[in-house]
């Protein structure tokens, strides 16, 4: 039990530790530093004191206690991933907008200063 | 070149209709749209071989500004397009047939045009079929026009359209139809952000429309096989399940919309 438990601690404690540097290099932007610091406390936390989660299944219930973790961890990352993809969604719009708008724009410009718009104004006259 | 209207409003002489601040609101607007008012937009992706014609058949057609949005062509079609005199926009990353055309209805927007009218860049549409467009408006007054040809869909697209039909319950013959014209209230929409994120001009598009009290009319025009280039949506097979399953998910999303509004009015021939 006692290896299981060196285990553990190792893999939390590593996690934790590979999050908070991630953090401090500033690779994680602002709310994720945030979520991200939170699952490292919890890693942290269960890792070194297993018993949490005995006592955790306890509380809730939950007959064989180390399922408890799983089916957290597991819904945790599911939510994640929705809110990856909302947040993708958002910035597939922004990008999209961001092309189009960059498109108008460089016309704009041509027509105002750059070399196609002289001949473009030149025979705008015409058409 | 296209000739390009300052777009300051009142400051037109040529162009009354801007000084009236461009793109009215209002969806009740029955006035006419006029050709002349309005931008030609016709996107394109490597269509070198056939962008020239169409656009000179438009302005012919139409005498209005044409607008070519070229998808991230890597093929002649911009240079081509200026030359038969197309304004032009280049799409510096490739946004597909509708994301190229919403960069246009938003130039459009920006400019203060009436309206918008767009068509195909490979030449399925004829530009004689255009004028006929802007005469089902001023008869209808409705908020869009599609140009639809039922002798020319093939027989898969009968059933995905009856496939559509039933689950929009939008009654329209032809979802997919590029030839279509924009009035005022249904190009402000169209360029905001509520259209970024759909993929083709059909099914989103339509409901998008719908959503929000505006009427679609269907007119039927003749049209060309295309000379060259397939349509994108009926491709292959894979990207035809991908399509119909993308726009299934959409639909379901929003099923109460086509429903809730019978606005959709077609003119069955």
């Amino acid at each position: 039990m006692l290896t299981g438990q060196i285990t553990s601690a190792v893999l939390g404690i590593a996690l934790a530790g590979a999050i908070l540097f991630l953090v401090r290099r500033d690779h994680l932007h602002g709310p994720y530093a945030l979520w991200w610091f939170a699952v490292a406390a919890a890693t942290f936390v269960l890792g070194v004191f297993p018993i949490v989660v005995v006592w955790l299944g306890h509380l809730t219930g939950i007959v064989y206690a180390p399922v408890l973790p799983i089916i957290v961890g597991v819904s945790l990352i599911l939510i994640r991933m929705l809110k990856l993809d909302i947040d993708r969604s958002k910035q597939e719009r922004q990008i999209r907008r961001l092309t189009q708008k960059l498109a108008i724009i460089e016309q704009e410009l041509e027509r105002v200063g750059g070399r196609p718009a002289r001949a473009a104004d030149a025979d705008s006259d015409r058409a | 070149m296209a000739t390009y209207r300052i777009d300051l409003p009142g400051l037109d002489p040529q162009n009354p209709a801007s000084a009236a601040a461009p793109c009215l609101v209002a969806s009740a607007d029955s006035r006419p749209l006029r050709a002349a008012d309005c931008l030609a937009v016709i996107p394109a992706r490597n269509e070198a071989g056939t962008v020239a014609d169409v656009v000179a058949g438009v302005r012919r057609a139409l005498g209005c500004d044409v607008l070519v949005v070229d998808d991230a062509s890597t093929d002649e079609t911009a240079a081509r397009a200026r030359a038969a005199g197309a304004g032009v926009l280049t799409l510096p990353l490739g946004l597909g047939a509708w994301g190229a055309t919403q960069t246009g209805i938003r130039y459009a927007q920006r400019r203060g045009h009436a309206g918008v009218v767009t068509l195909d860049a490979d030449g399925q549409h004829p530009p004689e079929a255009l004028p006929a467009l802007f005469e089902a408006q001023a008869r209808s007054g409705a908020n869009v026009v599609i140009g639809t040809c039922i002798a020319r869909l093939s027989r898969a697209k009968r059933v995905a359209w009856r496939y559509l039909r039933a689950l929009t319950g939008l009654r329209l013959g032809d979802f997919t139809s590029g030839l279509r014209l924009y009035d005022g209230a249904a190009t402000k929409l169209l360029a905001g952000p509520a259209a970024s994120l759909l993929d083709y001009q059909d099914v989103g598009v339509l409901m998008l429309l719908a959503k929000h009290d505006l009427s679609i009319e269907e007119t039927p025009v003749a049209m060309l096989p295309r000379r060259e280039g397939h349509s994108r949506v009926f491709a292959s097979w894979w990207v035809v399940v991908r399509y119909m399953l993308n726009t299934t998910v959409l639909c379901i999303a929003q099923l109460d919309v086509g429903r809730r509004h019978g606005h959709v009015t077609s003119d069955p021939a």
